[in-house]
């Protein structure tokens, strides 16, 4: 299929999202070293892990959204018919839409304060706003796609290509 | 309107939205933050949304979860779960049901390095069916032991859903993981006199496979170092004082890595699906955390956790007729969700209880993710059901179902052994110190 | 008549914690005060949200009173960061009165968002370690899990090494050898089974860490004008006393749990103690640096927090 602006939006998010997750175990495994054979450690390695793990995870619940990869409760949806899997569908969508949607409003809220409040890292003492807004980001991006999927579900059905949480551990 | 009636309506809603296929975090989130509005005021319950948010995603401690899970993802790539299922298979596969056993080992040897059944189960779904197929295994065993010997990688750690206990319930992740290795091992046996009971029972059923030279053996056996050399790795370090439980998934996943690298069987393709593939499981995951937790607090506040704890002591049913009906809990809800989410969501409502009735909470740990992972395979819904149903679409529920019956019995059999002898589950980490 | 209300307090603390049943004393003491008309419910255990965020909660309303580590969020509360600059508190009782009539200058200004109750501290806590530590340069090499970002900054300026963990994540850490020493209160290493792995104690009050006790404002201004005294009435440095008090004295205890075979509690020479003092005076530039930021002269600030220890006879 042509990949459209949405697909390569939703490929470039997801492989920041997988960028930071290797940038986070990578901070660990050096940071182990570190300890263990020259007692030292990246300076802030507890707080930059924290902070690039949030990064991680909201860049990741954008893609997650998208794909409908969320955990969900198939036991109603599977039991009915195309029509109704459609209804079902476009109002979980909706549902995900408004919660994402005010939980990303309140997120700019945190981060605005977090700024206000000149919340600095342990070690290092650098402001922590600038993680939480990239964070941030990811789960504004969150909105734009699941408002994609959104109107893909309604209009174009056939353009989304669902993955369930649940199929990716395999070979 | 009375918070008993609130909680009791919270509970209602959160299961239609549920049902109506609302993500369960979302669900979770959404049904938490209106009951917290409907007490405490719309103010205070939206700033939860944006703290309780922030603060579940950057907890270093929950950063445990994508570390395993990443790990889980480069051993899945790197094909260690068919050189382990080679290895069994070229010792034993020839014996009748062999092939069976095999896959039960190497389910157990993989469950070592990957911390999810699901995983395990999606991994043997394709690398040992098609083996058990060629050699004539009927399709219900053939599933059904992929099916149960996937919940051996919630047991043996690394464990994500015990370690997700460990962190809600504030116990020691070291702890938890020692209290599943014996119960693991012992579930791993009863598996294996399964498959013998069923060869004594229907011995046209599990046929034999090829025997291979002694050369061919050792062959097919050397691979095993690199499985072997992350285990002891890994698990080693954590014990021996190398590293946190955190630590030990970060340095897991980066050994993982560059074992595979080593060995040369990752590349660009592959790096990419592990890193993808561990992303995506871990926001699911993590969309269900801050949910629970914004339900929790709602919970919190209409004090449902403490009634629900007078309430169950005060059947007069005794600790055991509680535990047992909390049990029976579980399995129903495993007929709805996922393993995660169930821990994730129930947990902390029912731990207070199980510690007022003077449980271990070492044990109860171990406990509950059996009873959990019960419920990913017992009829009429199961999740590894559904994962190996969509690695082999041509099979129907009804057959794997029928074939997961005999591990769903040993499974009961395993969970009244461990409920009558907690030293089962407690005394290796009592070695701990 | 005056209108009843519920109060939410939040405490982060475990529920067996020694400092809940001062805060339920003094809830109850409020309620006498106010004819019932003050109720409390004490949420212990991050019920009601994380130790991090218990500031905010008590700004937006999720909880009424919280007990608050402004340490948890360093740079956010400059001026306070003082107190938990080494060697300067000699116990809890006297200091938690210290601290208290102390901050009450400053707090309006650096805790703006909410209504400042009272501030307190724990007793003084030190290195517990799995070897002797006698002198700051001892400190070199070693991995440490600290209780404060300012003993943090303290260990690293000496060339250690900081371990960050949970409280109850502790005793593995050090069990296990991630982490060599901690700084800690008394009492709470038995407590926390750390006993078990630690053996050498330096007898020295180090450290203690700032607590404030904060109420949101809207609560407050929502109150009736003899509620609102009674509460003023309770926010009191007699009340950051009584309520530091038996966890002062819980930990306090800990030196007479801790001296028993296996274990080395020992005291510094006042010549050792010098050279802690003087390794350890970075620490107060850079801390006073920050406080500048804020429109504070920071030798005034650390003048009368000292005068207020002297009168409280909890200088070091
Ligand atoms: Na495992
Ligand atoms: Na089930």
């Amino acid at each position: 299929m042509k990949k459209n602006f949405a697909d390569r939006f939703i490929n470039g998010i997801e492989w920041l999202a997988a960028i930071f997750v290797g940038i986070v175990a990578l901070n660990i495994f050096v940071n182990v070293l570190l300890r263990k054979f020259f007692s030292t450690s990246i300076p802030d390695s507890y707080d930059f892990g924290r902070m690039l793990l949030g990064i991680l995870i909201f860049w990741g619940i954008a893609a997650t959204s998208y794909r409908g990869g969320h955990i969900t409760v198939d036991l109603v949806w599977s039991a009915v018919g195309t029509s109704r899997r459609r209804m079902i569908d476009v109002f979980a969508t909706l549902v995900l839409l408004f919660v994402v949607t005010v939980q990303t409003a309140m997120l700019f809220d945190k981060v605005r304060l977090t700024y206000i409040d000149h919340v600095l890292t342990y070690d290092l003492n650098i402001p922590t706003w600038p993680f939480y807004a990239v964070a941030w980001i990811g789960d504004v991006c969150a909105v734009i796609l699941i408002a994609i999927r959104t109107w893909r579900l309604v209009f174009r059905p056939e353009a989304l290509h669902d993955e369930h949480f649940e199929q990716k551990g395999g070979e | 309107m009375n918070t008993d009636l609130l909680a009791l309506g919270g509970f209602v809603a959160l299961f239609v939205l549920m049902l109506l296929r609302v993500p369960v975090g979302m669900a979770m989130g959404l049904v938490g933050i209106t009951g917290y509005a409907w007490i405490a005021g719309a103010g205070p319950a939206l700033k939860l949304v944006g703290q309780t948010s922030m603060r579940t995603v950057t907890d270093y401690t929950f950063g445990v979860i994508p570390m395993f899970m990443l790990m889980g993802a480069f051993v899945s790539v790197s094909g260690v779960s068919r050189e382990l299922f080679k290895a069994a298979n070229s010792l034993i596969g020839h014996l009748r049901g062999g092939l069976g056993v095999a896959t039960v080992l190497a389910c157990g040897g993989f469950a070592a390095i990957c911390g999810s059944s699901v995983a395990t189960a999606a991994t043997f779904s394709s690398v040992a069916y098609p083996e058990m197929r060629r050699f004539g295994y009927p399709q219900s065993f053939s599933t059904g032991v992929i099916a149960a010997g996937g919940t051996l990688g919630a047991m043996l750690p690394p464990s994500t859903v015990l370690a997700v206990y460990a962190i809600l319930t504030q116990q020691d992740i070291g702890k938890l993981f020692m209290a599943g290795v014996i119960p693991g091992l012992f579930a791993m046996l009863l598996y294996v006199l399964t498959v013998m009971v069923i060869v004594r029972v229907r011995p046209d059923w599990l046929p034999r496979g090829e025997v291979k030279p002694w050369a061919e053996r050792a062959a097919d056996l050397k691979d095993v170092w690199a499985p072997v050399v992350l285990f002891l790795f890994v698990i080693g370090g954590l014990y021996g004082g190398l590293f946190t439980p955190t630590e030990a998934g970060g340095v897991g996943a980066s050994g993982a890595f560059l074992l595979g690298l080593v060995r040369g069987k990752l590349d660009r393709a592959k790096i990419k699906h592990a890193l993808l593939s561990a992303t995506r499981t871990a926001a699911a995951v993590f969309t269900v955390l801050i949910g629970a937790l914004m339900f929790g607090y709602f919970l919190t506040i209409t004090q449902t956790p403490q009634k629900l704890t007078e309430f169950l002591t005060g059947l007069g049913i005794g600790r055991y007729g509680v535990l047992a009906l909390i049990m029976v809990m579980y399995l129903v809800l495993g007929c709805l969700m996922d393993a995660m989410a169930m821990i994730i969501l129930t947990v902390p409502i029912i731990f207070p209880v199980i510690m007022q009735l003077g449980f271990d909470p070492i044990w109860f740990g171990v406990i509950i993710v059996m009873t959990v992972e019960l419920g990913l395979i017992h009829p009429p819904v199961g999740m590894n059901v559904f994962v190996i149903k969509s690695v082999v679409p041509d099979v129907s529920f009804t057959t794997i179902f029928r074939g997961v019956l005999p591990f769903v019995a040993t499974d009961i059999c395993r969970l009244v052994i461990l409920i009558s002898f907690p030293m089962i589950a407690l005394w290796l980490p009592g070695k701990m110190g | 008549q005056e209108k009843p209300a519920m109060l939410k307090l939040s405490s982060w603390v475990p529920a067996q914690h020694p400092l809940n049943p001062s805060l339920l004393a003094w809830a109850e003491s409020l309620k006498k005060a106010t004819n019932n008309t003050l109720t409390a419910t004490l949420f212990p255990s991050e019920q009601l949200g994380k130790a991090f965020d218990h500031y905010d909660m008590a700004r937006d309303g999720i909880s009424d009173f919280s007990y608050v580590n402004p340490g948890y969020q360093p740079g956010r509360f400059p001026i306070i960061a003082g107190a938990s600059l080494p060697f300067l508190f000699a116990n809890a009782k006297g200091g938690s009165a210290a601290i208290d009539a102390w901050y009450r200058q400053y707090a309006a200004q650096e805790m703006k968002d909410v209504k400042f109750c009272f501030a307190f501290v724990h007793d003084p806590g030190t290195f517990h370690a799995r070897k002797k530590i006698l002198l700051p340069t001892d400190i070199k090499g070693m991995k440490i899990r600290p209780a404060t970002s300012t003993i943090g900054q303290m260990v690293t300026a000496l060339g250690g090494t900081n371990v960050q963990a949970s409280a109850p994540e502790s005793r593995d850490m050090l069990e296990r050898g991630v982490a060599d020493a901690i700084t800690f209160p008394w009492g709470s290493i038995p407590l926390f089974g750390i006993d078990k792995v630690v053996s050498y104690h330096m007898d020295v009050p180090l450290y203690v860490t700032p607590f404030v006790w904060v109420m949101n404002k809207a609560k407050y201004d929502s109150l009736s004008l003899t509620q609102k005294k009674a509460v003023d009435d309770h926010c009191t440095t007699e009340w950051a006393e009584r309520v530091a008090t038996p966890w002062a004295e819980f930990e306090f205890g800990g030196h007479a749990k801790l001296a028993q075979p296996g274990h080395e509690v020992y005291k510094l020479t006042p010549e050792q103690l010098k050279a802690w003092r003087d390794a350890t005076a970075g620490g107060e530039a850079q801390w006073a640096e920050a406080v500048r930021k804020t429109g504070q002269d920071p030798k005034k600030v650390m003048e009368s927090l000292k005068a207020s220890l002297a009168r409280y006879k909890a200088a070091l």
